[in-house]
Order: C-alpha cells, then structure tokens, then sequence
C-alpha cells in the first residue's frame, strides 16, 4: 500500500489561522509535541476545521472575558483594600445599592454576545450535520458464473461502526446498498464484504458516511483530528460522518466509559488515496489461504485454532461454514481472516508488529497466554451461565501459542514497513 | 429604621389567635403566608408528586408498545376496560365522599365525618382489591412484571398508584381512629383537610393514568 | 430614627415566649415510653436533638468527613494517573474509586455542607426560632446519614463500590455488565439520601414562606437565604426524577425488570433523560449556596450593600428556572436527533447570562467599596474568578459542534471541577470561614486561614487548570490508564501535585480548627457581630442561644441588622448609631419554649438501610427494617406533641409532618385543648423604642 506518506504526528506544528499568536500559546500550552496524535487542535478535515473554526473565537472571547474580571478584581484588590482588623474605622465609602441601567446593559450585553455565538453554532451544527459523500466506483471480485468475476459497483461510501467490551468492528458493504432500515438489530447484522477490526480504513478527500452502534454498552467513537464524537448506543443506529485530506493515521480512542478496560478500547482511521483503498478493498475481501503442509506450524495452529478460537473468531476460508457468531455477552469476536493485515490488535492497544518490521511475537504471546493479564476483562471465572465479556485464557500450551501465531502471520498482506511506523501505537 | 415603636413583637392576642387558626404552626405571628405549616408542605410534596408520576407516565408511553425479542405479551393486549372503568369509577367517588367528610367536620358534625371517612376508605380499599384482582389475572394471561418494558412500566406505574391509595388509606383510617375516640373535632378539621389534598391529588392522578394507559390507543 | 435598645434591660419578656421550658413542665408520663426525652447531655442531646443549629453542625461535620473519604479517593484517582500505565490501582478498582469519588463528593459532601448551611442559617436569617417541623429536620438529617452509611458499606459487604460512574448510564448499570452488589447499593443508597432531601427540602420551604419574622418580606430575605430557597425548589421537583429513575434501576437489577437493558427493548437513552433532568437542576443546587455565600461575604467585607439585589434574587430564580430546559446538553452526542441537539445548545447558551449578571453584580458589590481581605472574603473572591472561568468553559461547549471534541474528555474534567470545586467547595469554604464564630463562638485564626486559602487555591488551578488542556489534547474521561505518546505525561504530573497541595490546604484547615479553639481561651470572644456584618443572624450572640433570639426582631427592610448599627446623616454619610453590641440581643432570654426532642427521627432513619440490606440480600431483613419504621412513624405520630402545658404554643412543633402523611394526622387529635399555661406571660415590656 502506498498511502502511508506521513502521519500526523510527524506533522509540524503549523497554523494557518490569524489568530496565530493566541493559537501559538494554546499550543505550547497543548503540548503540540511530535506525540499529541489524540490533539483537538490538529485537524485534518473539513468537519474538523470548521469545529475550530467556530470554538476558536469563542475561546477567545472567553478569555477576553476572563481577563476583564480578573482584571478588575486585582485592580479593586490593589485599589481598594483597606486592613482587613475587624476595627478599621475609616469612613464608609459611598452606598451604592444597584444601578437599574447598568444592570440591565449587562444583561443584554451578555445576551447580545451569546445571540451571535448561537447564531454561529447553529450555522456550524448544520453543516456538520449534512453529508454529501458522493458515490464512487469499486472494482470488486463477486461470485459470478464460473468463478470470481471482476464487477464495478458505486459505492456510496458508508461504515457500519460497532462497538463493544472493548473493541471496535468496522463493517463495509460494497456489494449491497445497506441503510440505517436494512440493519435491523446489532446482534444480527447482515453479512458484510468486509468486516475488520480496530482499524478503519478510508479513501482520502470522501466525505465517508458512519453509522455507529454497539452491541453491549454505549460507547463513544472519536477520531479528533477528524471529527467530534459520536456515542456508539446498542439498539440506535447514530449517522456521523469522517474525511481526510490527507493519507495518514488518525488515532481514537472510546470516549463514553463502557466499564473495565474503556480506556484500553481504541483505535485508528487510517486514510490512504483512492488507489490505495481500491488495493485495500481487494485484498480484504478474498479469503484467507489456508495452509497445507501437516508438519508445518501453521497448519498445527490451524487445529489448536480450530478446537480452541473458532468457537468465536472468524478465519473467512476456515470456518465461515460453521460460525454463528461468538459466545460472549457481545455474541461477537475480531474476525480475524486478515488479521496480519492489520497494524494493531486487542482493541488497538498493542502493535502486531515491531518497528523493524519483524511480527511482535512478545505481545501476541502474552496476549494469547492470559489476555486479562495485559488487557483487563470479565472472561476467566465467570458464575455458572454467564457469557465472557473479552477474552478468556483458553489454558494453551506454549507450543500451541506458538503455532496459533503462526498461522495468524499468515493472514492478510503484510503491511508496509511505513505503515507499520505509522501506525505504532506504545 | 425604627424597629419596636411601629410594629410590637407578636402580642399575646396575635399569637394566640394564630393558635386557634392553625394549630402547629410554629412562628410567632402565624404563617406568613396564611396558609397553615402543614398545609402547605403537603401543596409543595403534591408538587414533587406530580414530578414522580410525571416520570413514570413518560417512562410507560415510551415503552407502550414494546413487547421485547421474545415478543411476549403487553398489558394492552389483556385491558379488561369495563372492569377498569368500574374500579376508576368508585375511586372518583371517594373523592365525593372525602368532600362530605371534610363538610361534615367542618360543620361539627363529628358522627357524619366518620361515616363519611369510613366510606372513602372502604371505596379506596374497593379500588385497591380491583387492582390486585386485576394484577393478578393479567399474571395468569402471561403479562408478567419481567415480560418486557411495556409491562415492566404499566407495573411500576400502576404499583406505584396502588402504594399511594394504600397509604392514603392507612391515613383515613387513622382519622377514623381518632374520631371513634372523639379525638377528632371541628377544630381539627384543617387535618381532614390536608388528607383530603392528598386524596384528591391520588385519584386526579388516576384520572391521568387511567386516561393514558387504558383509553388512549396504542 | 430610632434605635434599638439593647435587650439587657428588664425583663425578657415578650409573650407566650415565656412559657415555662417544657423540661421541668414534663411531669405526666401519658404513654411511657413515647414521652419526648428530656434532651440531657452529651451524645444523647445530639441524638435526639431538633435543634436547627445541631442538626447544621451535625450535617457540617459529617459532610467533613465525606471530605476526606472522598477527598482520599481523589488522591488514589491523582495517584493513578501521575504516570502513564499507572499500577496504583487495577482498573476494576479504578472505577469504583472514580465513581465513588463522585457519588461522595456530589451526595454526601456538597450537598449536606449545603445543607448545614442552610439549617443553621435560614431560621436566623428570617428571624426564625426554629425550621417549620423540626422533628422532620432530625429525620432528614438521619435519613441522610443513613443512606451516606450504606452508600459506603458497600465497599466491606457488597465486593465493593458502584463501578458505574457517578451518572450510572444503562446498560453499564445492569447485572450483565456490573455484577457486584456496587450498583444496587449506589441505587438504594441514593434513594435513601433523596428521601432526606425531599423532606428537609420541604420543610425548609415552609420554614422560608411561613416562619418569617414580623416585615421579614421575601425581597428582605438575604441573598443567601433565596439562593437556599431556590435550591430547595430544585431538589423538591428534581429529586422525585431520579427516584423514578433509582427505583427502575433497582427493579432492573433485583427483579430482573426491563427498564434499561436493550437486549430486551428498552430504551438506554431513557435513563439518561432521567438522569440529567434531574442532574442538571443539581448543579445548580450545588453552586446557588455557594453563591448564597458569596452574596453575604462580599458586601461584609466590601462595606457596601449588595450591588442590584434583585437581579441578584431574580437571576436567580431565572438560573432556578433555566435549569429545567438544558439537560440534554448532557446528551450531545449520544445519538439524540440534530434539531433537539440545536434546541438544548440554544437554551444552555442563554444560562450564561444570568449567570454572567451575578459575576458582574459581585464586582460592582465590591466596586469603589473599602475591601478587606478576610480569609471569607479571599475565598468568596476566589470563588467569583473560579467560577468565572468554569462558566466561560461551560460556554465553550454549549456550542454543540464544539462539544463533539470536548464531552466526555478532561476538558469537561476541569470545567465542572471549577463550577463545583472553585464555585461550590470554594465559596462553602469561605462560608465556613465567615459563620464559624457564629456557630462555635470563636474565631478561626486569620493567618493560618490565608495559609489555607492560598494552597487550596493554587493547588486547585494546579490541579484542575492542566485539565482543560489535557481534555483538548484528546485525553478521555474514566480512563483508568494512559499510554505514553499522546502528550499526557506532564500535565498529569501537575495535576497530581496540585491534588497533594489540594490535600495539604485541608489539612490545614483542621489544624487551625483544632489550634484555633486551644487558643481561643486566651482570646476575647468574638462578640456577636465579628465582621460588621448586615443580616439578622448577627444580632444574637455567639455561639446562637438555643432559642435563637431573645425576641423576635421586626424587620424594616433589607440588611436590617446593619440598620440597626449605621443611618446616614443628611449629608448622605454614614454615621454609627449604635455599637454591634448595643444593638445585639444577649441571649439572657429565660424559658423560651423550644420543641422537646425525638428519638424517632433516628429509629426511623435506622430501619430504612435494614430494608436496603434485605433488598440486596435477603428479602427477611426487610422485616426488622420495615418494623423499625413503622414503629417510628406510629411513635412519632403519638408522642405528644410537646409537654402537655406547651400544646397550644406555636413553637411547638410538627404535625402532619411527615412526608408520606400517614399516621402523623394521628397527632393531632391527641394534643389536649387546654391552654392554661399561657398564665406566666408577663405583658408590656415591648421594650426598645424610644
């Protein structure tokens, strides 16, 4: 993929706004070091600049604000103080009790401010409200006939965004016009072209539709360098929406608290060029090959995946046949058919590879090993009955670990080594 | 600024005058709003009634329809309307009987307001053996309190009605206590009164409820 | 013009005030046990009190306490997030200390100190000898400690606190996602603390509307009693929402409802309507106290009256009013449609302004005024620029577009901890800086008072200020860790400086309440009036006599009491007519008849956790609880009124009080007719004027 030219948080620290003195301030104050990839202030699309666009003045005149009355108190504080002995005996100053005209200046004043700022906030919600994503052309792979066959579809670009305990599913329909009506509940969604996890992939300058749900508590979706937040609510489909300018890697994290590992729920759009996400789009929606040497790892962790993970995860070309989605509260897991694909796992906390490259064994080990030692969760001892809510500790050996994570660096095209850097996360 | 010369302190007659109007009242030159202590912290808790109901009622109309995934039963598939209305019926009617009551006291008729007293309560305790009966055969057509949100709400809403009646049974009974030992008299009647306020606001609630849940449509 | 005279002269006698106290009087014993005890000593006269100005200091002190639990919660919190991948606490632990953290300093801190604010003040402040019904001012205050107590048990016997955050949003609330017994406690134990509320709320708005003293008109009322009075209309139309709201959650969770869990259709937004309608309303129930103070502190210490009283009242009541039409702010983004996101983003606009008429009538109080900086009035000052920015930060996401970056990130952290902390617990603070002569008749030391004020106040801006940037550096709320990378490192470190600064400033304070009173021995009282100060509390000595006031003063206008000290002469000056001590009442006042005390209160109050418990439990022990409150309300419905001399006396107290009215009409009856006693009454001596 060659998408992958720079990312945010290689970006310099350059506005282009007039109020660039007050704004140099805020951002020194903000920290605008190389690392601030969650920063409010760095936006990267349109939705997200006429959000500044709006609360930046306003901010300003909050200070205006702020430093008139501070002002006046430190100048009566300096003018005004007499000793503070319960017997001063000096002269009374005069009595004023109320001024009705000033009085109601500065209510009217105040109230002429907030009618102009409304006015602007309205004109704002609006347009970041509406959405105009144009349709674009997708060359996808269906059954056809005899065989794959090539087809262009238009694609009106939309995301179906889940959420839930503490991930998040991104779940693209190429191949079918889906709305809001055509979902029905979150726990039975229709069968999607592509469906991946924790990061979502999107074509740079489209203004891509998202309609958000989960399917156990609320969550909240936010990539601030894009857009504002929007609260993830099972049985609600929530219309947002999210664009790029640029090619890169814009990171979020979950922002509605959704109970033990919440801040441990995050994850990435990752914008790459119209090309770029047609390669995407083709790699992602062929299914994964399967290994066939019996002595090799991978196929030994195809077994240990098959008694062991298939009971909730996916390999599209291993058990797609058979699954009915996961055992857990959630009734759902990663699908994990381009898993090695992706940059990131376990709700984007850790790297699947390491930055030269190599596949980050350490993390996937120890992952696979006790998952509720390095991400916390409610699966391992559960009262008789109750579903996991994460992922329990299956009790693998570390053979079988080993081999599981073979098989899974099998999955998916490996990324580039600038994706990998881009995408790193501590 | 004078202070004493215009406006003496609470004189014996004020005070004692204050007494004979509201007994209980606490200030030295009565209520100054004229309306007794009592009285009005009853007005102010109706007022806060009315946001707990409030509550439940848009809970309930939200909920209305919702039969759940396993689409189980609703009350308004199993309203008995007629057995309902009947049962509204005799609870507005103890509204009338609490206005005799309170006539009655009020014009020292000590024998008349505890029959009267005893009838409201009997009509409240007639409504509130409705309410089980009808409890009880919505349970035994399969609309349980756990079915869905509708019937989780028409419970709640309903159960909490009932615990209102309840108590203020228990109220018209302790005052017909109290008269069948000639505790209570004419000048006890601001008493009857509030329990009045608070009987009325019960069966206006009602009145509500009755109209929202039962005829109002789905 | 005439001046009043001190009260020491002649006999204190005014009226049936002067009834024989009913102590001596209660010879008869009608009905054993349910006779009223005799007050007595020590730890039996606190708990059987119905003294307004006890059960104040009784909700001051345990609101203290609350202070610390949840101030040592905010520190683990401080502690946790000092530094990336912070390992102070796990994250299941994590969430039920922020959540507590919340929960105790909003329920069982703020609110209460409030509360003994407003218990010990408002009857002084009107010229009142008492609240309305003071028995069910016990009860509010037992009740709530009651449900504080069990509230926090769940920490030892419910496998810990509430892990759902203070606003509980469904489904995290349900049994599926919140397993332990945290929740149910956080549920019942907010439904006992609301029926506490609902009832003080009551009684204080009789007391406001019908105990007032002679000329007492509303627009007489110091701010600070209207601020009380306003609060007390929110929590009375506020509190029953979240009832509802409790109780649905409590039948969710223990018997297995469907209010709130959309695996079974419900609505989860339901519960968040529910919850800001009455949440929102609470922060101004928590901040209008605040403002109370701030209202009587600053004219005090500015020597001028309070500038504009009644756009003061009247923002007020418009702030009161207002309150009801904003809380779905709450809900910008949850998913509620674009045109009532525009609606509630409008209305919240428009809060700002009476809010900003307040800010700027502090300062035209102050304006041109001979300022003298008290430690009350350094913390009533801090409280207006605290305040200030927490009202222009709460501007910045009213615009809704804006609040789609802000909500739910530590922006909102630092926004709400200046209205609260640098509004409420600021200005409280100073309140407690300002009456503690009144109530506890010696002075808190000055020097070490500022010591308090200046770490507190540096400590909060270390503390809160880093916040606003960490919120707009993307950091989220309830996180219980942060990885390195994102910026967070530094301001976090501030942060959790300042919160040990926070903690030392409070420390402080108990230091100098405790060296203060050794050192007060030494010292000269402080009179009634320490701080030339201009409302009626201060005309009676200090600490208040148990009956307040020797006679109950008329009222001429506003500030009365400064009146009664300083005229103008006619060249519009000033001029002292009387010292604070000549004008002052003495408190020499013999046998003012006060309402005997109640143990019923506390039995009452007992039972309702016990139900609680057997809600959680086991459904058996609802038994004993529910017991225990019948048999308070029957007891207290049949105790007598007072002793039986005093029964046709006004300051008797209570019937027909209890919330729920059952059984209490009883009470009436019983009381006997005969009004013989009135005898002592001295007339005459209305004594004073010239």
């Amino acid at each position: 993929m060659s998408g992958f030219i720079r990312t945010v948080s290689s970006r310099p620290c350059s506005r282009r706004r007039p109020e660039g003195l007050i704004l140099g301030l805020a951002l020194v104050l903000t920290g605008c070091a190389a690392d601030a990839e969650l920063d409010t202030f760095q936006d990267q699309s349109e939705t997200a600049r006429q959000i500044n666009d709006l609360a930046i003045p306003v901010f300003i005149v909050a200070g205006v604000v702020l430093v008139l009355v501070c002002g006046a108190i430190l100048w009566m504080s300096v003018k005004n103080r007499v000793p503070a002995d319960d017997d001063y005996e000096g002269e009374f100053p005069t009595q004023v009790s109320h001024n009705n005209r000033l009085e109601i200046g500065w209510t009217l004043g105040p109230f002429v401010i907030m009618v102009v700022i409304a006015v602007a906030t309205l004109v704002t919600h609006l347009a970041i409200n509406s959405t105009e994503a144009n349709a674009i052309e997708i060359q996808v792979e269906v059954d056809g006939e005899d065989g794959k066959e090539g087809k262009v579809v238009t694609w009106e670009p939309r995301v179906v965004v889940v959420g839930q305990q503490w991930w998040w599913e991104y779940r693209y329909y190429l191949t079918k016009d889906i709305t809001t009506d055509d979902l029905g509940d979150p726990w039975n969604l229709p069968e999607a072209d592509i469906v991946t996890a924790g990061q979502m992939v999107i074509p740079t300058g489209e203004e891509v539709e998202l309609i958000i749900t989960s399917r156990d508590v609320i969550h909240s979706h936010w990539i601030p360098a894009l857009n504002g937040k929007k609260d993830a609510v099972p049985g609600l489909y929530t219309p947002w929406k999210i664009e790029a300018d640029e090619p890169g890697v814009y990171f979020g994290q979950c922002t509605e608290f959704c109970g033990l590992s919440h801040s441990r729920m995050r994850m990435q759009a990752v914008a790459v060029t119209p090309s770029a996400f047609q390669e995407w789009i083709h790699a992602q929606m062929t299914p994964a090959t399967m290994p066939t040497d019996e002595n090799s790892a991978e196929y030994r962790g195809m077994q240990v995946f098959s008694n062991f993970c298939a009971s909730c995860h996916l390999i599209n070309g291993l058990n797609d046949s058979d699954y009915n989605g996961a055992e857990t509260v959630s009734g759902s897991a990663p699908d994990l058919t381009h898993f090695a694909g992706r940059t990131t796992f376990a709700g984007g906390v850790f790297n699947t590879y390491n930055p030269d490259g190599s596949l980050n064994d350490d993390d996937l080990a120890a992952w696979i090993r006790n998952p509720d030692d390095v991400k916390e969760n409610y699966a391992d001892d559960l009262p008789e009955g109750a579903l996991p809510r994460g992922m329990p500790d299956m009790g693998l050996s570390e053979r079988q670990i080993d081999d599981v994570i073979a098989l899974l660096a099998t999955l998916g095209p490996r990324p580039t080594a600038a994706q990998i850097l881009a995408t790193e996360v501590e | 600024m004078t202070t004493e010369t215009s406006a003496p302190v609470a004189s014996d007659a004020d005070t004692a005058a204050a007494a004979l109007v509201a007994p209980g009242d606490s200030n030295d030159h009565g209520p100054t709003t004229g309306i007794s202590n009592t009285k009005l912290a009853m007005w102010l808790f109706l007022g806060s009634e009315c946001l707990l109901f409030g509550g439940l009622i848009s809970t309930y109309l939200l909920y209305k329809t919702r039969r759940g995934p396993d689409n189980l039963a609703i009350p308004t598939d199993v309203f008995d309307i007629p057995f309902t209305s009947i049962s509204s019926f005799v609870l507005l009617m103890s509204s009338l009987t609490m206005v005799l009551a309170l006539a009655a006291l009020t014009r020292g008729d000590n024998h008349g307001a505890r029959v009267w007293l005893l009838a409201t309560s009997m009509l409240g305790g007639v409504f509130i053996g409705g309410q089980v009966y009808e409890f009880t055969s919505f349970l035994r057509e399969g609309v349980g309190f756990t079915n869905n949100p509708a019937s989780s709400a028409f419970y709640a809403l309903t159960g909490f009605h009932g615990v209102h009646v309840s108590l203020g049974i228990v109220m018209l009974m302790s005052l017909f206590v109290a008269s069948w030992q000639g505790k209570l008299r004419q000048e006890h009647s601001e008493t009857v009164e509030i329990v009045g306020l608070y009987w009325h606001f019960v069966d206006v609630v009602w009145i509500f409820i009755f109209t929202v849940i039962y005829l109002v449509p789905a | 013009m005439t001046i009043t005279e001190p009260t020491t002269e002649g006999p204190k006698t005014e009226g049936p005030l002067e009834l024989e106290s009913g102590r001596e009087a209660l010879a008869e014993r009608p009905l054993g046990v349910l006779t009223r005890p005799q007050g007595g000593r020590g730890w039996r006269d606190w708990l059987s009190t119905v003294d307004h100005k006890k059960i104040g200091i009784m909700y001051g002190v345990s609101a203290m306490v609350f202070f610390v639990v949840g101030g040592i919660e905010a520190l683990l919190i401080r502690l946790q997030l000092a530094v990336p991948n912070g390992g102070v606490l796990s994250a299941d632990v994590y969430n039920q200390v922020f959540t507590m953290h919340g929960v105790t300093m909003v329920f069982l801190f703020i609110m209460p100190l409030a509360a003994a604010f407003a218990n010990y003040l408002i009857p002084l402040q009107i010229g009142a000898r008492d609240v309305a019904f003071p028995r069910l001012n016990a009860l509010s205050y037992w009740v709530w400690l009651s449900g504080a107590i069990f509230l926090n048990s769940s920490w030892i016997v419910g496998g810990g606190g509430a892990d759902c955050g203070w606003f509980c949003y469904s489904p995290n609330s349900g049994v599926t996602f919140s397993p332990s017994h945290g929740v149910d406690f956080y549920a019942i134990g907010l439904l006992i603390a609301g029926i506490a509320s609902l009832v003080s709320a009551i009684n204080l708005i009789v007391t406001c509307l019908n105990m007032r003293a002679p000329g007492m008109d509303l627009f007489r009322m110091p701010v600070m009693t209207w601020m009380l009075l306003i609060t007390q209309f929110l929590l009375l139309f506020a509190l029953p929402v979240i009832t509802v709201a409790l109780f649905l959650l409590m039948f969710d969770r223990l018997f297995d409802a469907s209010f709130f869990n959309p695996d079974a259709g419900a609505d989860p937004l339901l519960w968040q309507h529910l919850f800001w309608i009455f949440g929102h309303p609470e922060v101004y129930i928590i901040i209008l106290p605040a403002f109370g103070v701030v209202s009587e502190v600053i004219p005090t210490f500015s020597r001028k009256p309070i500038f504009g009283y009644t756009f003061m009242v009247f923002s007020g009541i418009a702030i009161g009013f207002m309150g009801w039409g904003v809380w779905a702010h709450h809900m910008f983004v949850s998913g509620i449609g674009p045109i009532s996101v525009a609606a509630f983003s409008l209305s919240t606009m428009f809060i700002a302004v009476p809010t900003g008429v307040k800010v700027l009538n502090w300062l035209a109080t102050m304006w041109g005024g001979q300022i003298r900086f008290t430690t009350a009035m350094l913390f009533a000052v801090g409280t207006v620029a605290m305040f200030t920015i927490g009202g222009l930060s709460g501007v910045t996401h009213a615009l809704a577009p804006a609040d789609t970056q802000q909500t739910d990130t530590y922006y909102i952290v630092a926004h709400f901890h200046y209205v609260i902390f640098g509004g409420g617990v600021l200005g409280l603070m100073g309140g407690l800086y300002y009456w503690w002569p009144k109530i506890f008749g010696y002075m808190l030391n000055e020097r070490r008072g500022k010591i308090n004020f200046w770490l507190m106040l540096i400590g909060f801006n270390l503390t809160f200020g880093p916040m606003h940037i960490l919120g707009l550096q993307g950091m989220s709320r309830r996180i219980d860790t942060y990885s390195s990378g994102f910026g967070f490192e530094f301001w976090n470190m501030v942060a959790t400086i300042g919160s040990f600064i926070i903690a030392v400033s409070v420390v402080v304070l108990f230091h100098n309440i405790w060296k203060s009173k050794r050192e007060a021995a030494d010292l000269p009282p402080p009179g009634p009036d320490p701080w030339d100060a201009r409302s009626l509390e201060w005309m009676v000595p200090s600490p208040v006599p148990e009956h307040n006031f020797d006679e109950v003063p008329t009222v001429e206008g506003l500030d009365e009491w400064w009146h009664r000290k300083y005229s103008f002469d006619d060249d519009g000056r000033v001029v002292q007519i009387a010292t604070a001590e000549e004008a002052a009442q003495d408190g020499s006042a013999k046998g003012v008849h006060l309402p005997a005390p109640s143990f019923w209160p506390l039995v009452l109050a007992v039972g309702l956790p016990l139900i609680g418990y057997g809600l959680i439990f086991n459904l058996w022990l609802c038994v004993p609880g529910g017991l225990l409150v019948g048999m308070g309300i029957f007891a207290w419905a049949l105790e007598p009124v007072d002793d039986p001399d005093a029964t046709h006396d006004h300051h008797d107290d209570d019937h027909g009080d209890d919330d729920d009215d059952h059984d209490d009409t009883a009470s009436a009856p019983v009381a006997p007719g005969d009004d013989t006693a009135s005898a002592p009454v001295a007339p005459g001596e209305q004594q004073g004027g010239e």
